[in-house]
């Protein structure tokens, strides 16, 4: 069994006089995808706020390897929804922006940002400024220009959900394929119930954090992850009914 | 195709044209309300009248000077308070856009200052400065510097709170953030300011070289102004509005060049 890399410990968080969390506690272990699922406003992005050092908890905290979270940094890396790229910035510059930061050589930077364009599919569209790529393809950067960094958890905060399904399918397989091939550990919110089942190992259902309450499911689909055909196995479609019931249960209206 | 929009060479034909057509037009109905007579030459004079004292002021200058002379003597003078306006606004007001305490600092000065006439500081700047060049150059360095540093400003606060986060969380530091986020984002108002703050500084350069001295277009309408010689007048506002015109077009030029993301995300 590995050692967790990410602890989050008993974390209550608030503002305003106004209590989000409160007592949350979970882990995340190596390699593993973890899906924080729930309904607009329970609290999920909240959570990978924290972990991404933008937020921090009003008591309890979170360890990466140990350490406490206290700021942003290179080690956690964050996928937007709106992907948030520099729009001033060609594709490679956006792919190599941590290592540029970091002061690294620009020999050592074309070729990190060439060897993360092949890893999600970009060879050939270095030099296309973000303007000119599809809404898939723009995710594609913002998943590049993250793992360059070689980050310890990579934060996907409900990545795909402005996306049309197909490409939405796509870039959930590539995700399971891009983990398959570095082994990095992904935290990804959504509120997607089928994004859930397919790409988590684990999902915590987020019903009341208020309580630090939340349901915890394991996925059992065989491997290869990123195959479509898992989408048609009995175990996705079980797992995501049971999930939905929950889901209806605590549907406050 | 979408309904609406017409084919990119067909719509720049029609830019120029209308582009074209409406200085073509002011002219139509300047020169139709002095063929007839109905206005006195001295209050409203004819085209070909300003012409010929346009093309008189070229050969022979005015008032003893060159006309290049004239010319080169306002354009020294707003593009030295133009590109230090700039060079201290842009900074300023990013840093006003991204730490409340230097807003702090600089929000009640700039919000008495910027609705003040320049003509009301200028009995001032003469006590302060002289009637030399310093006057002159501080006048008009001071509103450009007031538009730069609001619309730099305005810019830094625009800045998508994601796109900040992402560079932090990519390990950018405070100064990499400034330099590579805030800077870029603030860019297209920056060139927007940039073109108002021209347009401000010709404004401005009239009323400036009231401040004394004998050079400068707008002494020459100044001082053709107070002789009555209105086609002179003419002349002198011609030869401005060219220069704003001119400036206007380069500095759009540059913005399309260097923003080239605008309006395409």
């Amino acid at each position: 069994m590995t050692s967790p890399v990410l602890k989050f410990d008993h974390v209550s968080f608030g503002y305003n006089g106004r209590t989000i969390m409160r007592d949350t506690s979970f882990d995340i272990r190596s390699g593993e995808i973890v899906v924080l699922l729930g309904p607009s406003g329970c609290g999920k992005t909240t959570i990978l706020n924290m972990i991404a050092g933008f937020l921090t908890p009003t008591s309890g905290g979170a360890f990466l390897d140990g350490r406490q979270i206290d700021g942003p940094g290179p080690d956690r890396g964050v996928v937007f929804q709106a992907a948030a790229l520099f729009d001033w910035m060609t594709v490679a510059q956006n792919i190599a922006f941590s290592l540029r930061c970091a002061r690294r050589s620009s020999a050592e930077q074309r070729r990190v940002a060439a060897e993360m364009s092949a890893l999600v599919g970009l060879s050939g569209f270095e030099d296309h400024y973000p303007y000119h790529l599809s809404g898939g393809m723009r995710q594609r950067v913002g998943l590049a220009r993250v793992l360059a960094a070689k980050p310890r958890v990579m934060l996907m905060d409900e990545p795909f959900s402005a996306l049309d399904v197909q490409t939405r399918e796509q870039l959930e397989e590539e995700t399971l394929r891009i983990r398959d091939q570095t082994g990095c550990t992904i935290l990804f919110v959504t509120h997607s119930i089928d994004e859930a089942v397919f790409v988590g190992d684990r999902i915590f259902l987020l019903t009341d954090l208020r309580t630090g309450d939340y349901e915890q499911f394991e996925v059992d689909l065989p491997a290869p992850r990123a195959a479509s055909e898992n989408r048609l196995n009995p175990e996705f479609i079980r797992l995501r009914e049971v999930i939905y019931r929950k889901m209806l249960q605590r549907a406050p209206h | 195709m979408t309904a609406g929009e017409t084919s990119p060479s067909r719509a720049k034909r029609r830019y120029a044209a209308l582009a074209v057509l409406s200085p073509v037009l002011l002219l139509l109905v300047w020169t139709l309300l002095t063929v007839r007579g109905s206005v006195p030459p001295v209050i409203l004079p004819s085209p070909s009248a300003v012409a010929a004292s346009l093309w008189d002021m070229i050969e022979r200058g005015y008032s003893g000077t060159p006309i290049g002379t004239h010319i080169a003597a306002s354009l020294m003078r707003v593009g030295v308070a133009f590109m230090l306006g700039a060079m201290l606004g842009v900074p300023i007001g990013l840093l006003r856009g991204r730490v409340s305490s230097i807003d702090a600092l600089f929000v009640a000065p700039s919000a008495i200052l910027l609705p003040i006439p320049p003509l009301g500081l200028i009995p001032l700047f003469i006590l302060w400065f002289g009637i030399g060049e310093l006057s002159k150059i501080v006048l008009i360095f001071l509103f450009v510097f007031l538009i730069m540093m609001v619309n730099a400003q305005a810019g830094a606060n625009a800045v998508g709170l994601d796109t900040l986060r992402a560079a932090q969380s990519m390990g950018a530091n405070r100064w990499q953030v400034f330099r590579f986020v805030v800077l870029p984002s603030a860019l297209p108002q920056i060139m927007t300011g940039l073109r108002i703050a021209m347009g401000t500084a010709l404004t401005i350069l009239v009323a400036s070289e009231l401040l004394g001295g004998d050079r400068g277009l707008g002494f020459v309408i100044l001082d053709a102004s107070s002789f009555f010689r209105t086609t002179y007048v003419f002349a002198g506002i011609i030869l401005i509005g060219f220069i704003g015109l001119i400036s206007d077009r380069a500095i759009a030029y540059a913005a399309r060049r260097i923003v080239h993301w605008e309006g395409r995300r």
